[in-house]
């Protein structure tokens, strides 16, 4: 097993590099460069030279990509144009607010969702299965933003139950539990609009692969031994029916660590996701690199989890 | 079974929660917001903000995202401005009308040739940690903008200094422009006596003894970014990315003690920045986006006032004169005639903006009534426009647009979507530009690549974009001629000699009444060239809650100017 591992960890790094040239291909090809967001714009031609000369943008592509590689192999994944500080200090701020949120998010959705997808798989087509496909249905067409500020008008304005921005009261300086509280009280909302859009999703896959196994001749076999329904169910289905969804958690992993930009602006959630968008916008070349390289790895680690965790609950894959 | 029902239940319920709130909204059960019960609503208005927990003694304002770019001489957003203004003072600042006027400097004396600046400091200036401000620390402040390896945006404040090459390219350990003549006594030395240079005197002040490095070493000064030591009359307490910034009354300030004991800087969205005025979650909106819908939402609170003001900027329609059509005078009065610029700016403002023609904004000195009153305001006229394309010889062609010489009217408008503005405008000027026979394509596309195409490229026909503009109406970075390479700023290549000697002695010309004099030609001279279609000029908009009373701020004085904040008392 360890052996596999790290085979796959090694296959990882070429992928790593080609990703990490497409997305500096992409980024640099763009129009337009960081150099109008650090000038004043009134600046002179011979100011704009100097600052594109000073930004190394001047040199051909292939150098800066070996120069920018050469960096960040040593850990130094330059400064941030907007932020004017290292990128490496910016970041972890902003991917700890979205993590708080994801995994708070995750944690409902997946509690939520794997036993409505089986009540929904073993009862398919009653009125609870329906319920539930319909309720899928409106968790995955309602945008965002409107469910967002619909939650903020009714549970922040017109009923104060809730902050509806932010992640702490400012000004308050809370610490310890009733900091924790008062952040809970700031992730009810947004929380609620993530929770829905994922668990609408998740109840889909799980009640898809629920199906299938229990349409299979060996559940049947079960049954017919004369098993109890609850064993059937939960210890001979959902154990098969738990291979794709352990790809969905794999997958999960990136998603965790990154931002929800229309959840984000609408709710003033200070997390991840604005700050790509910022990033490129401004071409903050530095930052977008270093964000997009980070979700690129976890992306490919997150395969990695699922394919190992394949391994462990599927015994009919063997790893080496 | 019975697991699986309360489960079902559970959902049902908080689904149910949620559509109810949908339909009705006549029982707020249990709220913990102040009452809005019928019988109050009327008669007097709810100030949520009163009721906000530590509320007597702080103030909180809604504005655009800080980046944390907390040092004079690195920040660049003007939301980090902001909080700069609170935490420094330079030598000099200025008045409501953009004169300059002494701050930390008491006063100062120009040199017989007016190259040199000498400035006498006040002795009871004190940063944060006690120490006195002197004038080593101005000159460390210029120096370190000065260093090699400075990255920031403020090459401007040194590059004209004597000596900035011998200490940024080359070995020397001051720079001679820059000399403390003792303590309290600085001058500084420009290589050319020019009138914009007193500004360049006013970058707030750094404390030496905090912020020092040695020479090149500027990495050792940016890691102090987060952690700000200044003058200023508000102190720094904290920031969160993100989030906000948070400052309390700097009690030994010089120009005496805030009233307001902390103010918080709190980041907003446009989404929900009204929810949160309405909530007293923040007291005051700053630079809010003028919309009929804002306005109207903010006067239906019944707690806020409108702080309102116009803003020192404009908004154009930039012309490639490259493009042999738009090279053509005639063509470009046209456009401009033949543009109903009144009716979009009406009602895209509803009397909350107006009509520019020139580059200098009504607000700065440089605006005189001479030029008020004898500049040309290009009326909405169709018969004009069409005039001058038949006397310039563009003829209607077969298919309805005009044509000489084998070229056609027919052009792009290049906007960027994240202005609303532009985007409504382009749609007029389609509607209104197709009567005189002229046909324009819109194509959008994001303002960074917008950008690279007008400056960098210079590959553009007709686009939209907006200035601000400093205190002072030097425009040499803007149209001179030599500002036509690309990526300088004259992307349009407007080539003009009058407007080149204009804009050089404007900025050699020390004399305010005879640069009023240059600066009317100049105007004139622009408005009947027409580089740019000039569009509009907008209000300033804060929102400010009837409780904050002082919030009252003017095109040249934002709120982090002392003479604003030091005024704010919260009355409740």
């Amino acid at each position: 097993m360890l052996k596999y591992i790290g085979r796959r960890l090694l296959q990882l790094i070429p992928v790593v590099l080609l990703i990490s040239i497409l997305i500096f291909i992409i980024i640099q090809l763009t129009p337009g460069d960081p150099v109008g967001s650090n000038l004043d714009p009134r600046a002179s031609v011979e100011q704009k030279m100097a600052e594109r000369a000073r930004l190394g943008l001047d040199k051909p592509i292939h150098i800066r990509y070996l120069k920018w590689l050469g960096r960040t192999i040593k850990g130094d994944f330059g400064y941030s144009y907007i932020y004017k500080r290292p990128v490496i200090e910016v970041v972890p701020d902003f991917i700890k607010n979205s993590l708080i949120l994801n995994v708070f998010v995750y944690i409902f959705a997946f509690i939520l969702a794997i036993p409505i997808g089986i009540i929904t798989a073993v009862k398919q087509y009653s009125k609870t299965d329906n319920f539930f496909s319909a309720f899928s249905l409106f968790g995955i067409s309602m945008p965002t933003f409107f469910f967002g500020l619909l939650l903020i008008y009714f549970f922040g304005v017109k009923n104060q139950w809730f902050p509806i921005s932010g992640m702490t009261t400012i000004g308050k300086n809370l610490e310890g539990l009733a900091k924790a509280k008062d952040v809970l009280m700031h992730m009810i909302l947004p929380g609620l609009v993530l929770i829905i859009g994922s668990l609408a999703s998740l109840v889909r896959y799980t009640r898809t692969s629920m199906l299938e196994v229990i349409n299979q001749d060996y559940i049947r076999t079960a049954r017919s031994k004369g098993l109890s329904e609850k064993v059937v169910i939960y210890k001979h289905a959902f154990r098969n029916a738990l291979i794709p969804i352990v790809t969905i958690v794999g997958f999960t992993v990136p998603s965790l660590f990154s931002g929800a930009v229309m959840l984000e602006t609408v709710f003033n959630w200070p997390g991840i996701g604005r700050v790509l968008v910022d990033a490129v916008n401004f071409r903050d070349y530095n930052l977008v690199m270093a964000l997009n390289m980070f979700f690129a790895v976890l992306t490919l680690i997150g395969n990695l989890l699922a394919d190992i965790g394949y391994a462990l609950v599927d015994p009919r894959v063997k790893v080496d | 079974m019975k697991k699986r029902l309360s489960m079902v239940l559970a959902l049902l319920l908080a689904l149910t929660l949620f559509l109810t709130a949908c339909s009705s909204t006549d029982e707020p059960a249990g709220t913990e917001a102040p009452e809005e019960t019928g019988e109050t609503a009327e008669e007097t208005v709810n100030n949520p903000a009163v009721a906000r927990e530590g509320s007597e003694d702080t103030i909180i304002i809604g504005m655009s995202e800080a980046k944390g770019e907390l040092m004079p001489i690195y920040y660049s957003s003007a939301y980090d401005g902001y909080a700069i203004g609170f935490m420094f003072d330079g030598l000099i600042s200025n008045d409501e009308e953009g004169n300059y006027i002494p701050h930390v400097a008491k006063e100062w004396e120009v040199s017989e040739d007016g190259r040199t600046y000498t400035f006498y400091l006040r002795d009871d200036v004190k940063f944060w940690d006690g120490t006195p401000l002197t004038a080593h620390d101005v000159e460390f402040t210029y120096l370190a903008m000065a260093d090699p390896n400075y990255d920031g945006r403020y090459y401007s404040y040194v590059q004209g200094l004597e000596g900035y090459e011998e200490y940024a390219e080359g070995d020397a350990e001051n720079l001679s422009g820059v000399k403390v003549i003792d303590d309290y006594t600085i001058s500084f030395t420009f290589k050319e006596a020019l009138a914009v240079n007193l500004g360049y005197c006013g970058m707030p002040i750094m404390p030496k003894h905090y912020y020092g490095f040695e020479k090149g070493d500027i990495e050792t000064l940016k890691s102090k970014m987060l952690e700000p030591l200044g003058s200023g009359g508000y102190k720094f307490v904290a920031f969160e990315p993100g989030q906000y910034l948070q400052f309390e009354a700097n009690e030994d300030y010089f120009l005496g003690t805030p009233k307001i004991k902390n103010v918080i800087l709190k980041f907003v969205t446009p989404d929900t920045q009204m929810a949160e005025l309405e909530t007293g979650s923040v007291d005051v909106l700053d630079a809010v986006t003028n919309t009929v819908e804002n306005l109207e939402t903010m006067e239906r609170m019944g707690f806020v006032r409108l702080n309102s003001f116009l803003n020192n900027g404009y908004s154009f329609l930039g012309l490639n004169l490259r493009d042999p059509r738009l090279a053509d005078k005639n063509v470009r009065q046209a456009l401009t005639y033949g543009l109903d610029r009144k009716s979009f700016v009406d009602s895209f403002f509803q009397g909350h903006g107006v009509v520019c023609n020139v580059p200098i904004s009504p607000v700065s000195w440089a605006y005189t009534d001479g030029l008020a009153q004898k500049l040309n305001e290009y009326e909405y006229n169709p018969d004009k426009a069409i005039e001058l394309l038949e006397e310039a010889g563009w003829k209607l062609g077969e298919d309805g647009i005009r044509e000489k010489d084998g070229m056609k009217l027919d052009f792009v408008l290049s906007i960027y979507p994240d202005a609303e503005w532009v985007g409504q405008l382009a749609a007029v000027a389609k509607d209104n530009w197709s009567k005189l026979g002229i046909n324009v394509e819109i194509e959008s596309m994001d303002f960074n690549s917008l950008m690279d195409k007008v400056y960098e490229e210079q590959d553009i026909q007709i686009w939209g974009q907006a200035w601000s503009l400093s205190i002072d109406p030097d425009a040499y970075g803007i149209f001179h001629s030599s500002q036509a390479v690309a990526p300088g700023n004259n992307a349009g290549g407007f080539i003009n000699e009058r407007n080149d000697e204009l804009l050089e002695l404007g900025r050699k010309t020390v004399d305010q009444e005879e640069r009023k004099k240059i600066y009317e030609e100049w105007g004139l001279l622009i408005n009947e060239e027409l580089p740019y279609i000039f569009i509009y000029q907008r209000e300033n908009w804060n929102m400010v809650n009837e409780r904050i009373k002082g919030f009252d701020c003017s095109p040249f004085v934002d709120w982090s100017y002392p003479q604003i904040y030091l005024n704010w008392e919260i009355v409740q």
